[in-house]
C-alpha cells in the first residue's frame, strides 16, 4: 500500500496533506469552538478574486500574493461586519462571500479558459503540487503555528466566555481579527494545491470529528490532524486505485474530503453513545451559532 | 416569432419569477439566520441533481429528494447544541459538494457541468424550466401565507410556541424543505453561489429598511427582482457572466440601503442636538 | 369543588429518563399563587415544562384541570425567559401579545375586533400600551417581561406559569408584573411563579414549593420559608442572620 506514495507526484501530494494536516488540527479546533465554520467556508471563496487578479497582473508569482490580499482583505471586512450592525453575522458573511466570488466570476468570464479555471480553483492540482508550492506550505505552516503557540489561550478565553474574556482585559475585536487573519493564511496555503472544496473540509471536519471521542481540546486537535492524515493517504490511494485499475476519475481532492466526511458519519453514532443529554431548545437559529 | 423564442425574453421571465420567489423566502432565510444553511442547501442537492442527469430522470425531482432528505438529517443532526450545529453545516456543504463533483467526474464534459453548477446558465433556460420556477413560487407564496402564523410564533418563541400547542419542530421541518425546494428550483438558473446572493442579499436590504414582515417580505421582493433585471441588462450590455453581474447588483443594493441608512441615522442625530 | 389547577402526586420530571427533579407533590387551587423555589439550576424551569408537557414525567402523576398536562394546553399560559428570545426578530410588541390568539385564530383566520380589543387590553393590564408599535427587541428587559406576561394574558389561561419572571427585571416592571398577577389571582388563575427570591416569594405567594433536584418542602410562606427548610434546600449558601431572617449566598 505505500509503492503508490514512491512516484514522486503521489510522494509530493501526500507531503502536501501531511503539512496542512500539521496546521489543521489545531486550527481546526478553533473553528469549531468559535463556530466559524461559515467564516472558512466564506474565506476559501473570497479568495477567488484575488487568485484572478493576481494571475491577470503578475502570472503564477502574482497568484500568491492575489490570493494573500483576498484573504487579508475579507478577514478584516469580516471581522468588522460581523461586529454591531443590523445585518447579523450570518447574512454579512454570505453577503461577503458571494459578492467577492462573483467579482471573480466576473473577471473569469472575460477571458477564454474560463470553466477550467474555475474548476483549477475549486479541485486545486494536487496532484501537480511542486517542491516549490510543499516550500511555501511549509512556511506559511510556521508562521500559523507560532501565531496558534502566542494566541491559543486568549482565543480559548474569547471563545468560552467573550463578556470575561473582555473584562479581564483581552480585546475582542483584535482577537477575532488574527484568528480570521490565521484561517486567511490557512487557506491562502493551502488553495492552490488543494482547491476551495478540500480547504473548507480540512478547516471544518478533523476538529468536527474529533469532538465525537473526546471533550478535550488538546486530544481534539492531535486527532484532528491524525484523522487528516489517515483520509490524505486513504484519499489518495483511493483516487490512484479507481483511476488506475477501474478507469474512473475521481478527483483527488474529492476523495480525500470524502474519506474525511465518510470518517465524520462514522464517529456520530460514538457520540451519540457518549452524551445521551437532555435534547433542550431546538431551533435552526442554532444551526449556524 | 413566439416572444418566449427569444432567449433575452426567457431569461428576463426567469429572473422576474426568480427573483420573487427569493425574496419570499429570502426573509425567512434571514430573520431565522438559516443562510449558512441555505448555503448547505445547495452545495448537498448538487450530488442529486448530478445523479439524477446520469440515470436520466427529472432535475427538480432529484434535487427535491436528495435536498429533502439533506433537509430532515441536518434537522436531526443539530437538535442538539451549537457548536456541533454549524460543524455539522459545514460537514454538509464540503462533503455534498465533494459527492457531487466526484460524480460528475465519472462522466464526460466534467468542467463545463460543473462551473454552469456554481454559476447558473440563465441564458439557456427553456420553458420548462419557467413553468416549473412559477410552479414552485405559487407553492411557496400558498405555504408562507397559510402558515405564517406558527411560523412566526415558532420562530420567535420555540417554546412558548410547544407551549402553545404549536409543534415548533414540525414547523421548521416545514420551513427548512420550503427553502430547500426554492433552492432547488432557482440553482439551475443562477448557480449555487447566486443562489445564496439573491437570497439572503434583498432581504438582508429589506430588514435595513423594516420591522415588519409584510414590508420586509414586499421590499425583498422587489430588491430581488430589480438586482435581477439590473444585473442582466449589465451582463448583456458589457457581456459579464450574468449570475455574477446579478449578484454583485444585489449585493450593491445592499451596500447602498446601509449606506442610506447611516447617512439618516447621522442626519437624525445631528438634529437631535439641539441648536 | 372545583377542580384542582394543577395536581402533582409523587412526581419525578426530566429529560431521556433522566430525572431532574423528584417527589414533587402539591395542589393548587384557582386563584392560588404558587412559588417554586429553589437556587439556580434546581430544575424549576424543567418542572414548569413538565406541566405544559414539554419535558417528560417520569413517575408519578400529573395533573392539569383533570387532563394530562399535553391535553390541557389550551387552558395553561406560558410566560418565558426573555433571554431565550432573539432580539432582533422583527416582530412588534403588539404582534407578540397577538400570538397568545393563535390557537383560537387557527392558521389563518383573520383576527377579529374581540382579538385586537383582548391584545390592546391586555398591553394595557401591563401599562404598555403606547409601546405597542415598537419592535420586541427595542424594549427594555422588564418590558419585554411585561409584553410576553400580556401574550399570556390574551390567551385568557386558567393556569398561568412563569419562569422567572422577576430576573433583570425594573422596579417598575416589576411592580406593574406584581399587580397584574394579583389581579389574575382574584379573577380566578392559577400562578405558578418560579424564582430564586425569597423576598418575591414571602410577598406574593399563598404556597411555597422549595426544590432542589427534589421536593424539600410545601406550604405557606411562614412554614417553608424558614431556617430549617431553607438550609435543607440550599445547603451550606443558607446562611443565618441574628435577628432570626436567613440570606441566600450563591457558592
Amino acid at each position: 500500500m505505500i509503492e503508490p506514495f514512491a512516484v514522486p507526484f503521489m510522494g509530493r501530494a501526500l507531503t502536501e496533506i501531511a503539512l496542512l494536516a500539521l496546521i489543521c488540527g489545531p486550527v481546526s479546533v478553533f473553528v469549531f469552538v468559535r463556530r466559524l465554520s461559515f467564516v472558512s467556508d466564506a474565506l476559501t471563496h473570497t479568495v477567488f478574486p484575488g487568485v484572478v487578479i493576481g494571475f491577470v497582473a503578475g502570472g503564477m508569482d502574482g497568484l500568491f500574493t492575489g490570493a494573500l490580499v483576498a484573504a487579508l482583505l475579507t478577514a478584516g471586512v469580516l471581522t468588522v461586519l460581523t461586529r454591531g450592525a443590523r445585518l447579523t453575522d450570518d447574512a454579512a458573511t454570505a453577503v461577503v462571500l458571494t459578492a467577492m466570488f462573483s467579482i471573480g466570476v466576473v473577471l473569469v468570464s472575460r477571458r477564454t479558459s474560463y470553466t477550467s479555471d474555475l474548476t483549477a480553483f475549486l479541485f486545486g492540482r494536487l496532484l501537480t503540487v511542486t517542491p516549490r508550492q510543499i516550500a511555501e506550505t511549509a512556511v506559511l505552516a510556521a508562521v500559523i503555528l507560532v501565531a496558534l503557540a502566542i494566541g491559543w489561550r486568549a482565543w480559548l478565553f474569547r471563545a468560552f466566555d467573550p463578556a470575561g474574556a473582555a473584562a479581564a482585559g483581552l480585546r475582542i475585536g483584535r482577537l477575532d481579527l488574527w484568528l480570521n487573519v490565521v484561517l486567511a493564511l490557512v487557506v491562502v496555503a493551502a488553495v492552490r494545491a488543494v482547491g476551495t472544496i478540500l480547504v473548507v473540509a480540512l478547516l471544518i471536519i478533523p476538529a468536527a470529528a474529533a469532538r465525537m471521542v473526546t471533550d478535550r481540546l488538546a486530544v481534539m486537535a492531535l486527532l484532528g490532524t491524525g484523522l487528516v492524515l489517515a483520509a490524505g493517504y486513504t484519499g489518495l490511494l483511493l483516487s490512484w486505485t479507481a483511476s488506475l485499475r477501474y478507469g474512473v476519475a475521481l478527483t483527488a481532492a474529492s476523495a480525500v474530503v470524502l474519506a474525511l466526511v465518510l470518517a465524520y458519519l462514522l464517529l456520530l453514532p460514538v457520540r451519540r453513545w457518549r452524551d445521551r443529554a437532555p435534547v433542550e431548545r431546538t431551533s435552526p437559529h442554532e444551526l449556524v451559532g | 416569432m413566439n416572444w418566449w423564442d427569444d432567449v433575452m425574453h426567457r431569461a428576463v421571465a426567469e429572473v422576474i419569477l426568480a427573483g420573487a420567489l427569493t425574496g419570499l423566502i429570502g426573509v425567512q432565510v434571514v430573520v431565522r439566520r438559516l443562510s449558512f444553511f441555505t448555503l448547505a442547501l445547495t452545495h448537498a442537492t448538487f450530488p442529486g441533481v448530478v445523479a439524477a442527469s446520469i440515470i436520466g430522470v427529472n432535475l427538480l425531482l432529484g434535487g427535491v429528494v436528495t435536498g429533502a432528505v439533506v433537509a430532515l438529517g441536518v434537522a436531526a443532526l443539530t437538535r442538539r447544541r451549537g457548536q456541533d450545529a454549524a460543524a455539522a453545516t459545514g460537514v454538509l456543504v464540503s462533503g455534498g459538494f465533494a459527492l457531487g463533483a466526484a460524480l460528475v467526474a465519472t462522466q464526460s464534459g466534467f468542467s463545463r457541468d460543473l462551473s454552469s453548477f456554481l454559476v447558473g446558465s440563465i441564458l439557456t433556460v427553456s420553458a420548462g424550466d419557467l413553468v416549473s420556477t412559477a410552479g414552485v413560487l405559487a407553492v411557496v407564496a400558498i405555504v408562507l401565507l397559510v402558515c405564517a402564523r406558527p411560523l412566526l410564533y415558532a420562530g420567535f418563541d420555540p417554546v412558548g410556541a410547544r407551549a402553545a400547542g404549536i409543534a415548533a419542530g414540525g414547523w421548521d421541518v416545514v420551513l427548512l424543505l420550503t427553502i430547500q425546494l426554492v433552492v432547488v428550483a432557482v440553482v439551475p438558473a443562477v448557480g449555487t453561489i447566486l443562489a445564496l446572493s439573491l437570497i439572503v442579499a434583498p432581504a438582508a436590504a429589506a430588514r435595513l429598511w423594516s420591522d415588519r414582515l409584510p414590508v420586509m417580505t414586499a421590499l425583498a421582493v422587489l430588491f430581488a427582482v430589480g438586482s435581477g433585471l439590473a444585473g442582466l441588462f449589465a451582463s448583456s450590455r458589457w457581456n459579464l457572466a450574468a449570475g455574477a453581474s446579478i449578484s454583485l447588483a444585489a449585493t450593491a443594493v445592499l451596500a447602498m440601503s446601509w449606506g442610506l441608512q447611516r447617512l439618516t441615522a447621522t442626519v437624525s442625530a445631528a438634529r437631535a442636538v439641539p441648536a | 369543588m372545583a377542580a384542582a389547577a394543577l395536581r402533582l402526586a409523587g412526581v419525578s420530571v426530566g429529560y431521556s429518563g433522566r430525572p431532574v427533579v423528584t417527589g414533587v407533590d402539591l395542589e393548587l387551587r384557582p386563584g392560588q399563587r404558587l412559588a417554586l423555589v429553589g437556587p439556580n439550576g434546581a430544575g424549576k424551569s424543567t418542572l414548569i415544562k413538565s406541566v405544559l408537557g414539554l419535558a417528560e414525567i417520569i413517575d408519578g402523576s400529573a395533573t392539569v384541570l383533570d387532563r394530562a398536562p399535553a391535553h390541557a394546553r389550551a387552558f395553561t399560559g406560558y410566560v418565558p425567559q426573555t433571554g431565550n428570545l432573539d432580539p432582533d426578530f422583527p416582530v412588534s410588541a403588539r404582534q407578540v401579545v397577538m400570538m397568545g390568539r393563535y390557537r383560537r385564530l387557527g392558521w389563518w383566520r383573520p383576527a377579529r375586533a374581540a382579538d385586537r380589543r383582548a391584545v390592546t387590553e391586555a398591553l394595557d393590564r401591563v401599562g404598555l400600551a403606547d409601546r405597542a408599535g415598537l419592535r420586541f427587541g427595542l424594549l427594555s428587559g422588564g418590558q419585554r417581561q411585561r409584553v410576553l406576561l400580556a401574550r399570556a394574558i390574551a390567551a385568557q389561561p386558567r393556569l398561568l406559569l412563569l419562569d422567572e419572571p422577576f430576573n433583570g427585571v425594573d422596579a417598575v416592571s416589576q411592580e406593574a408584573i406584581v399587580r397584574v398577577l394579583r389581579d389574575l389571582s382574584a379573577a380566578g388563575t392559577a400562578l405558578v411563579i418560579s424564582t430564586h427570591d425569597l423576598a418575591v416569594a414571602r410577598d406574593l405567594a399563598d404556597l411555597v414549593c422549595l426544590v432542589n433536584g427534589r421536593q424539600w418542602a410545601v406550604g405557606t410562606p411562614g412554614e417553608t420559608l424558614t431556617a430549617g427548610p431553607l438550609r435543607q434546600t440550599y445547603g451550606s449558601s443558607a446562611i443565618d442572620l441574628a435577628d432570626g431572617r436567613m440570606v441566600l449566598v450563591e457558592p
